[in-house]
């Protein structure tokens, strides 16, 4: 009997390799090594046919030009914008919870730009906000055509432009992330609560919002990975990154330097500190998550 | 009281319909433009269906969504052969590496596409990869397969360790029982991968703008994109275009709605 389980455990194991080894090699063949290889060249000057090591000083060089910093701000830009990316879809979540009649019609019609291409969402977006657009379009139906925008001209217009392009289509994802959040919550708390008197206020902040800690968290992740990995589509059809480098963010600039200029270790080493910003968020996310459920 | 309750859902209802509006708009842009002509977009009255026959000698739409639907359909393939394994492998038939393993591909789920895109295209392009569907399929395939593998993993993990080990007292190997058991109640977690996957594979721009070179093996939202790039100024085709892009990912939406929220929510854990 003794033999036989020591065969199965054998057998387990080996058949578990067999298993685990195509996933294994698909993703280090087309990840793996090439974030390896993106570190390497990232201390590379390089075209894509010859590489010449230039150390350190890529990087250092790359820390001097302001265009660099430039980018960085309208990544850091966008961050601004995540506050209402969550707040908003929160607050819409909220309303659906009440499930007055016709609600799941709403979270249907909410959630539909999950399904759409960030290059019609960019299309369409380019439209409302062009000069002839429904933006000013709307502005004049209000009596407001002394506010005639031209948003898409401007740098920080552009970019704000941009912002609320990506806001809207998070709408979707951060309410059903909530709404999932908000099928947990402990109903009985909140009877406890009212019955010794707390207000809505006080119930929403000191019993809702810590039930919903992990929720919130989540749609954190998400809508800020989404800024900064998901929006080069959108950039590429509305705004080519312009205008100047108005709407240049990171992961723009990484695809600028690579396939438009040839640049590839520019391009190389740009991607590798986008990789470490995305590490760093994802590490504190998992650390969290950690001492919370201890 | 009732009165007031009435109310409240009245003034919610109103706010919903709002949101609505501003939500659905986009989708009502598309469909109203798209049948106007260029002059009726600008200005003119009445609709025609003229931007569809225009749309349909600029792009060829046909050949576009049959290379969207190869590619995806490749991808996803791929996709769910390698989890499904990886998965089971992770939960029923750990070792002392699996824990490594594991590490490895939640690793992997924090690369972003754009820093290993200009290494792995000079290696496609070594490997002549860039020719055909190939590299898109593979990219794709292996961009999917980090999350695929985690939800896999976490859905097996649910499986009762009593029916693996009664199976193999009935004489199944570990691969028959993969076959037989874990993969048919595994189906809900499969459909979840394949609606996630194909909308993500179907909206892409970026893999398939680098690693499709030859303009016949195009897909549909590449296509598109390089119209909206290209000289191209007309809209209401732009928009027929847009449109017609769309469908099939809001169908599979529409259809599967819950298997999407589903996929969305997983990686909350529980």
């Amino acid at each position: 009997m003794k033999v036989i389980k020591r065969d199965l455990g054998h057998q387990r194991r080996r058949v578990g390799i067999i298993f685990m080894a195509p996933a294994l090699i698909l993703v280090s063949a087309f990840l793996g090594i090439p974030i390896i290889q993106a570190v390497y060249y990232s201390f590379t000057q390089w075209d894509g046919l010859t590489a010449v090591w230039t150390g350190i000083s890529t990087y250092t060089h790359e820390l001097r030009d302001p265009i660099f910093w430039r980018v960085l701000e309208n990544n850091g830009l966008l961050l601004i914008g995540i506050p209402v990316a969550m707040l908003l879809p929160m607050g819409i979540a909220f309303l659906l919870n009440e499930k007055v009649p016709g609600w799941k019609v709403f979270r249907t019609i909410y959630f539909l730009p999950t399904a759409i291409s960030w290059v019609v969402i960019g299309m369409v977006a380019l439209r409302f906000f062009a000069q002839e657009g429904l933006l000013n379009g709307l502005l004049k139906g209000f009596g407001l055509s002394f506010i005639h925008t031209d948003l898409l001209s401007s740098e920080k217009g552009a970019l704000f432009a941009v912002s609320l392009t990506f806001i809207w289509s998070m709408v979707g994802t951060n309410t059903i992330i909530f709404l999932t959040g908000m099928a947990t919550l402990d109903n009985s708390l909140n009877e406890a609560a009212r019955m010794d008197g707390a207000s809505n206020l006080r119930i929403f902040r000191s019993i809702t919002l810590p039930q919903l800690r992990r929720f919130i968290q989540f749609s954190f992740i998400i809508t800020v990975i989404s800024a900064f990995t998901a929006l080069f589509s959108l950039i590429f059809v509305m705004t080519g990154g312009g205008p100047g480098f108005g709407t240049t963010t990171l992961e723009f600039f990484i695809y600028q330097n690579a396939f438009s200029r040839g640049d590839f270790g520019t391009g190389a080493m740009l991607g590798v500190i986008l990789f470490l910003m995305m590490a760093v968020l994802g590490i504190g996310q998992l650390a969290i998550m950690r001492s919370k459920d201890e | 009281m009732k009165l007031k309750m009435k109310r409240k859902e009245a003034i919610i209802f109103v706010v919903m319909t709002l949101f609505a509006v501003v939500m659905i708009y986009p989708f009502y842009f598309m469909i109203n433009t798209s049948f106007k002509s260029n002059a009726q977009f600008l200005g003119a009255k009445g609709h025609s269906m003229l931007s569809w026959h225009k749309l349909f000698q600029a792009l060829p739409v046909g050949r576009q969504l049959l290379n969207s639907t190869v590619v995806c359909a490749g991808s996803i393939a791929i996709i769910l052969v390698v989890s499904t394994m990886a998965g089971y492998s992770l939960s029923k038939l750990r070792s002392k590496l699996s824990w490594l393993f594991f590490l490895g591909i939640v690793g992997a789920m924090l690369i972003p596409l754009q820093s290993i895109i200009i290494p792995a295209y000079i290696n496609a392009s070594h490997l002549n990869l860039l020719t055909g569907y190939w590299g898109a399929i593979f990219i794709y395939a292996a961009l999917g397969t980090p999350f695929a593998t985690f939800l896999m993993t976490s859905y097996f993990r649910g499986l009762p360790d009593d029916l693996i080990e009664a199976a193999i007292c009935d004489g199944l190997s570990y691969r028959r029982i993969f076959s037989k058991i874990a993969i048919p109640l595994a189906i809900p977690a499969i459909v979840t991968i394949i609606v996630l996957q194909f909308i993500q594979i179907w909206d892409d721009l970026l893999v398939g703008l680098l690693f499709i070179q030859d303009p016949n093996y195009r897909t549909i939202t590449v296509g598109l994109g390089a119209l909206s790039a290209g000289r191209t100024t007309d809209i209401p085709v732009l928009m027929a275009g847009s449109l017609l892009s769309a469908i099939p990912a809001v169908a599979v939406y529409l259809i599967f709605q819950r298997q999407l929220v589903n996929g969305l929510t997983a990686g909350i854990g529980k």
